[in-house]
């Protein structure tokens, strides 16, 4: 079955065709909805096989891959293959789940859009289609053209309601500040092409051909490929783009920017994996970028009010959590070789697409029944809602770690994994406070945004319902994952098992052990018993200020913690920053480049305009209209001609 | 027998006369006139080289005077088309000063 993953992306292609080539009246359901999911579904049946393949052992990579030569230049070229391992199984996993679940969402949420939800559902089907394509790359330049093009689909898709200016310059935004990224990814491939001579991860992560380079270049070059991590992932600095990237559909945010596009940057770092644990400065650049980022952008949460900017800011730290547990798990494998913060990654990735997406499906459907974002005009939703406030609740539940739902086995994973690196390097340890740091905070916003919306008394006039069944459905689906994609660490060989197999070719002593072993280890970690009282410690708190009545929120106003209010309302200053970078320092430059271009540029085109005006204005005086002139002009050449004939050609001829 | 250069010579001048006719004089009537005597100059070659045919190869050789007697009666023609221009442009500008009539130009 594994030969055949290349059709996975096919299928959704095909209906993006379909739904954008048809002409209307063939659309039928929801203007090309029909095709959406039919598409979505074709392509998550095939997902499923290829991993049931890959959970059964198989991984298809190398030259047994089957693969299309796309361009011959000289005795070089570039192929397009696909690479099957544990790592892209995962992969598929979250993106077909997530993806087909939106998708059949959409014909609910996107109900009113009228005749636009047929650029939508072709966009998404686009979007889909390359996804799948990124996942499945064998070669780094094959990955870098499907990165460009989620990153061509996320601009479309935050930009779909373009005639509202914040969501166009949140489109662009989004994709300028990517594109930074981008271009390191770029630089980053482009060294490693100049000493290796290979995009192929083949070549790359088997042969010598990268530890050939020297090494400040194998660190420059991972490091610069991390970079468009930082950039996709939204990591610090490059972060600001993912909350105004919320412009968009709510099941846009969804599927892009917290399952799927948004992972793409954690799953280049952990598809690097055998590049990084040859490069331990590179190591602990991501773990640090990844830390930081996950501590600055839970404190943002804390005081958001636009409830798709908390779950963004939640994204960016959860994904902050990825990149941390993915730099700490290189140096576990270094120095331990264990694949326990590698695998807590990548698991607390799964675990992530299916809670956050759900999160962020909760939110669409109380969205589509208030027809606002700002949670000061929610609450009281829960008797009204009551499938989405529980689906809400088990969906909060998973993100702040309570067992025995998803987030907390696999934060719990990354936390340790992150305290036992620091055996090797005390930032580590850092870092890991860092980390309980956030747990505490994503359980004290999270539960905020819960009892914003959901309790209390309705603080605005709205009429609220619960969605259509085809909007519950899916809540109920991802609620049910979220519940048990945890348990994935105690099924069959074990998650850490299962994606050893994806490290490459470091040596792993990962020796299977007893399942019941792993739970006992994680209940008798005194660490297990920090995250936990620390998370049910922020969920208590958030119960006490936003649920019983009688706590005056206005302490928070006044004073220090007034200042750290502001700070924290204006994004660090972060967003502004960049702004008024902007504006003064690119603004300037653009000044300069104007008045070169006015004066110099145009001065030149137009200097040689005026020399040419002014030539044929001189010369047009030959043209008098006086008819004895040109004869007398004629016969005077005619002279000219005969004594060129008859005594110039002989001569010259003698010679 | 006059030698072939005598009229080549003579020939010449006339067609020189006419030229500077036609390149100098104001009147179009004089500059028609001068046309006419360049194409005479042309007949006479004809005729001149048809004699010198026949003297060279001591055969009769008609065809240059033929095409003499083509020449002049399309001279005729176009003095006929000459003068009817002329006149138009008298009526239209009451003028035949080839000087003034100069609008087609630029």
């Amino acid at each position: 079955m594994l030969e055949y993953a290349w059709l996975i992306p096919v299928f959704p292609f095909v209906a993006f065709l379909l739904i954008s080539l048809l002409p209307k009246r063939t659309l039928f359901w929801e203007d090309g909805g029909g095709y959406a999911i039919g598409g979505a579904a074709s392509a998550f049946i095939v997902s499923m096989l290829v991993i049931w393949d890959v959970i059964n052992g198989h991984t298809l990579t190398g030259p047994a891959a089957p693969e299309a030569t796309w361009l011959v230049i000289g005795s070089f070229t570039i192929k397009f293959g696909i690479w099957i391992d544990q790592l892209t199984a995962l992969m598929l996993i979250v993106v077909s789940v997530v993806g087909t679940l939106v998708v059949i969402y959409s014909g609910g949420y996107m109900h009113e859009e009228g005749g636009r939800r047929r650029r939508y559902y072709a966009e998404i089907m686009l979007f889909i289609s390359v996804m799948y394509g990124l996942v499945i790359a064998s070669n780094y330049l094959e990955m870098f053209i499907f990165w460009e093009l989620v990153g061509l689909c996320s601009y479309l898709l935050i930009g779909f309601w373009y005639e509202k200016p914040s969501a166009a310059s949140a489109a662009k935004r989004a994709f300028i500040v990517t594109r930074v990224g981008d271009i390191m990814f770029m630089a980053g491939i482009i060294i490693i092409f100049k000493y290796v001579g290979s995009f192929d991860f083949e070549t790359l992560f088997h042969g010598g051909g990268f530890a050939s380079m020297p090494a400040n270049m194998q660190t420059l070059s991972t490091a610069l490929i991390f970079g468009g991590a930082i950039g996709k992932s939204a990591q610090f600095p490059l972060h600001e783009w993912l909350p105004d990237a919320m412009e968009g559909p709510t099941t846009v945010s969804a599927l892009i920017h917290a399952a799927t596009m948004v992972k793409a940057g954690v799953y280049l770092t952990a598809r690097t994996y055998p590049l990084l644990v040859a490069t331990p400065d590179s190591l602990i650049l991501v773990a640090v970028i990844g830390g930081v980022t996950a501590l600055i952008a839970a404190t943002v949460a804390l005081v958001a009010t636009d409830i798709k900017r908390v779950l963004a800011y939640s994204t960016i730290s959860q994904l902050g959590y990825m990149i941390l547990g993915l730099g700490a798990g290189g140096y576990l494998v270094i120095h331990a070789s264990t694949p326990n913060g590698y695998s807590a990654a990548t698991f607390h990735l799964m675990n992530h697409a299916f809670f956050k997406a759900l999160l962020f499906l909760c939110a669409g459907s109380v969205i589509h029944a208030v027809g606002t974002n700002d949670m000061r005009l929610m609450g009281g939703l829960g008797k009204k809602m009551r499938i989405t406030s529980t689906t809400m609740l088990i969906g909060a539940l998973a993100i702040a770690g309570v067992p025995p739902l998803s987030g907390f086995w696999s934060k719990d994973e990354v936390l340790a994994a992150v305290y036992h690196a620091g055996d090797w390097d005390p930032v580590f340890t850092l870092l890991w406070i860092l980390g309980i740091a956030t747990a505490f905070m994503t359980a004290f916003y999270m539960f905020r945004m819960w009892f914003l919306t959901f309790t209390g008394e309705p603080r605005s006039e709205y009429h609220a319902h619960e969605s259509p069944k085809i909007m519950t459905v899916p809540l109920m689906i991802l609620a049910g994952l979220a519940i048990v994609s945890g348990f994935a660490l105690f099924i069959g060989q074990g998650f850490k098992g299962f994606m050893a197999g994806a490290i490459g070719d470091t040596p792993i002593h990962y020796e299977a052990e007893p399942l019941g072993d792993i739970a006992v280890e994680i209940f008798t970690d005194p660490l297990t018993y920090v995250s936990l009282v620390l998370a049910v410690a922020g969920i208590l708190i958030a119960y006490r200020i936003y649920y019983m009545p009688g706590f005056d929120r206005s302490v928070f106003a006044r004073g220090v913690p007034g200042a750290f209010q502001r700070a924290l309302e204006n994004r660090w200053y972060i967003s502004k920053f960049y702004d008024d970078f902007a504006y003064k320092v690119v603004y300037g430059f653009s000044i300069v480049a104007d008045l070169f271009d006015r004066y110099v540029i145009d001065g030149m085109v137009n200097g040689f305009a005026y020399l040419g005006a002014n030539t044929g204005n001189r010369i047009r005086k030959a043209q008098s209209g006086n008819v004895q002139r040109y004869a007398s002009l004629i016969v005077v050449g005619i002279v000219l001609l005969l004594i060129f004939v008859i005594y110039v050609v002989p001569w010259g001829r003698g010679l | 027998m006059i030698p072939i250069e005598y009229w080549l010579v003579f020939s010449s001048l006339l067609f020189a006369i006419g030229a500077y006719g036609v390149m100098s004089k104001k009147n179009a009537i004089v500059v028609l006139m001068s046309i006419e005597i360049m194409l005479n100059a042309a007949n006479i070659n004809f005729v001149a080289f048809s004699s010198y045919h026949t003297t060279l190869h001591g055969v009769a050789e008609a065809s240059g005077q033929v095409f003499a007697l083509f020449s002049i009666a399309i001279a005729a023609a176009e003095v006929a088309v000459g003068l009817g221009i002329i006149l138009a442009v008298y009526r239209r500008y009451q003028t035949i000063d080839v000087d003034k009539i100069n609008i087609l130009r630029w």
